[in-house]
């Protein structure tokens, strides 16, 4: 059973259709990429996912339950969690702090299961690394480090389904292994994630599924190689070749 | 010393006025006009309720500061959150609206003649050679106290934490299911409370008066721009600057001659604030950088 569908997804906006007519599911534990040329509409999608743009047409099914109207607090609080291209975190709060709110933000019978809100702030913090900076503000974190912060935040607060846009995004080489293994471990503990990433051997890497989005529509998907190497990739990104 | 003290005095005014509005601002991103009315509102339903109606001073207050905040209520409910998903600089016009229906009910229901929440004359005390009023003294320590409490919901409360989260990056705050429109709701009304206390500041320590709604509301915002977008606390310190500077330039004969810069200047350094921080540190001087929603 799918934990994310979508169908005839369809985004209209002053005239010009950014998204037409989505369709796809996404079974629970797979980790899904998102690739396409820039305009090509991937956050625009992961907007109408996490209820901050609302669809002119279509369907979106979470966890068998319609969310179409569905406001962003309350698709978070059923369990989808969004790491943003710009960074998500509150620079001027604490590492714990940051972390901290995202559990007070729970919905109360889910904040209900935490015994102790702090502990678990210090135990999400110890597994991403970070216990030792908790009294730091977010702002004097690297790329890498706020980026683990942000998923490690998401994960905290219980999410089931993860909507990554741009993970590696000024991370330096280094630590996008270390948002890479933290991914993985999304997989293993039955998380599903979606990321959108312009690091083609990053989503060959990661990636169980990849969705080729251009002008709006999705017009390529499959297993990471066979899209890789589908010569209509090339043309989307590149446009078709006038030699042929 | 004197100069200090008088810029203690007008700073706590400008401070209370100015720590809601940087909420209001960092949280919606709108500007509200109609701030020094409700400030005057404030004060005058204070006064109305003390002197016409002889309540009690304390339950007068508590009177002004309701007042305050069903008047925040209703402008963010009619002229605000209707307006402001839309374009966020709609408010700035359906607030200015507000403010001149603002500005006609207090000239139809107060008149134009200065009121005073308190009559007669003020015990004054001398401190390191400055004269100060009882009431003066207890203006400013009450405002240390409002901004203490402040600043204990900010950073110990759940609550608290929430509303710098929205502040800071309001759809982060939104994915992790804070619902932001609730907040913005409290934190408008709460800046009404705040304005509203304002009010009666001035009602206490000066007389109240129709014309001065619009100065108050670019001394809050010279504060808030200068502290920079949704720092509480930049801009509290940048009121109190702004006021000392202001006492400054006009404390001080700065003309040639021993001349002083005529009394009616002084506001105009609010001005300056925004245009120079606008040019040179449109951050304001306590945010690193620019907040891309």
């Amino acid at each position: 059973m799918p934990i994310l569908s979508t169908n005839s997804l369809s985004l209209e906006i002053n005239g010009q259709q950014i998204l037409k007519e989505v369709s796809f599911s996404i079974e629970k534990g797979e980790i899904v990429g998102l690739i396409g040329p820039n305009g090509s509409g991937k956050t625009t999608l992961f907007n109408v996912l996490s209820g901050f743009l609302k669809h002119t047409d279509g369907k979106i099914d979470f966890e068998e339950t319609d969310i179409s109207e569905v406001s962003a607090p309350k698709r978070a609080q059923m369990g989808i969690g969004r790491v943003f291209q710009n960074f998500g975190i509150f620079r001027e709060m604490t590492l714990e702090e940051n972390v901290l709110v995202a559990l007070e933000s729970l919905p109360k019978e889910k904040r209900g299961e935490i015994n102790n809100l702090k502990e678990k702030t210090k135990e999400t913090l110890e597994f991403i690394g970070l216990a030792n900076r908790a009294k730091e503000k977010a702002s004097s974190l690297s790329g890498g480090q706020m980026r683990l912060l942000e998923i490690g935040r998401t994960l905290a607060s219980g999410k089931e389904l993860f909507l990554l846009d741009e993970p590696t995004a000024g991370v330096s080489p280094k630590m996008t292994n270390d948002v890479s293994s933290l991914i993985r471990e999304l997989k293993d503990d039955g998380k599903t994630v979606m990321i959108i990433e312009h690091d083609l051997p990053f989503i060959a890497q990661i990636c169980d599924r990849v969705f080729v989005l251009d002008v709006g529509s999705i017009v390529l998907e499959g297993d990471p190689q066979s899209v890789q190497h589908d010569v209509r990739l090339k043309e989307i990104y590149f446009g078709a070749d006038p030699t042929n | 010393m004197q100069l200090i003290f008088n810029a203690l005095i007008a700073g706590s005014l400008a401070a209370l006025i100015a720590g809601g509005l940087s909420l209001v601002y960092g949280t919606l991103g709108v500007f509200n006009m109609a701030l020094g009315q409700m400030v005057l509102f404030g004060g005058y339903i204070t006064w109305f309720l003390h002197i016409q109606m002889e309540i009690p001073l304390l339950m007068s207050i508590c009177g002004g500061a309701l007042f305050g905040a069903l008047l925040a209520w209703f402008t963010f409910e009619v002229f605000v959150n209707p307006f402001y998903k839309r374009h966020r600089f709609l408010p700035l016009v359906t607030t200015i609206a507000l403010s001149m229906i603002l500005d006609g009910l207090i000239l139809i229901i107060f008149k134009s003649s200065p009121k005073g929440i308190l009559q007669g004359l003020k015990n004054s005390v001398e401190i390191f050679g400055a004269i100060i009023s009882t009431e003066q003294i207890a203006l400013i320590a009450f405002t240390i106290l409002i901004l203490c409490s402040f600043a204990y919901v900010l950073h110990s409360t759940s609550i608290g934490r929430k509303i710098r989260a929205v502040v800071q990056h309001p759809q982060a705050a939104m994915s992790l299911g804070i619902r932001s429109p609730q907040l913005h709701r409290l934190i408008f009304i709460s800046s009404g409370v705040l304005a509203s206390f304002g009010g009666i500041f001035i009602g206490i320590d000066q007389n109240l008066s129709p014309v001065l709604g619009f100065p108050i509301t670019i001394k809050a915002y010279a504060a808030i721009i200068a502290g920079g977008r949704g720092h509480f606390w930049g801009a509290i310190i940048c009121a109190y600057l702004i006021a000392l500077i202001e006492q400054l330039v006009v404390g001080i004969p700065l003309l040639p001659g021993g001349n002083y810069i005529p009394a009616g200047y002084q506001h105009s350094v609010a001005l300056f604030f925004i245009i120079v921080f606008l040019i040179f540190k449109p951050t304001g001087l306590f945010c690193s950088r620019l907040r891309t929603a």
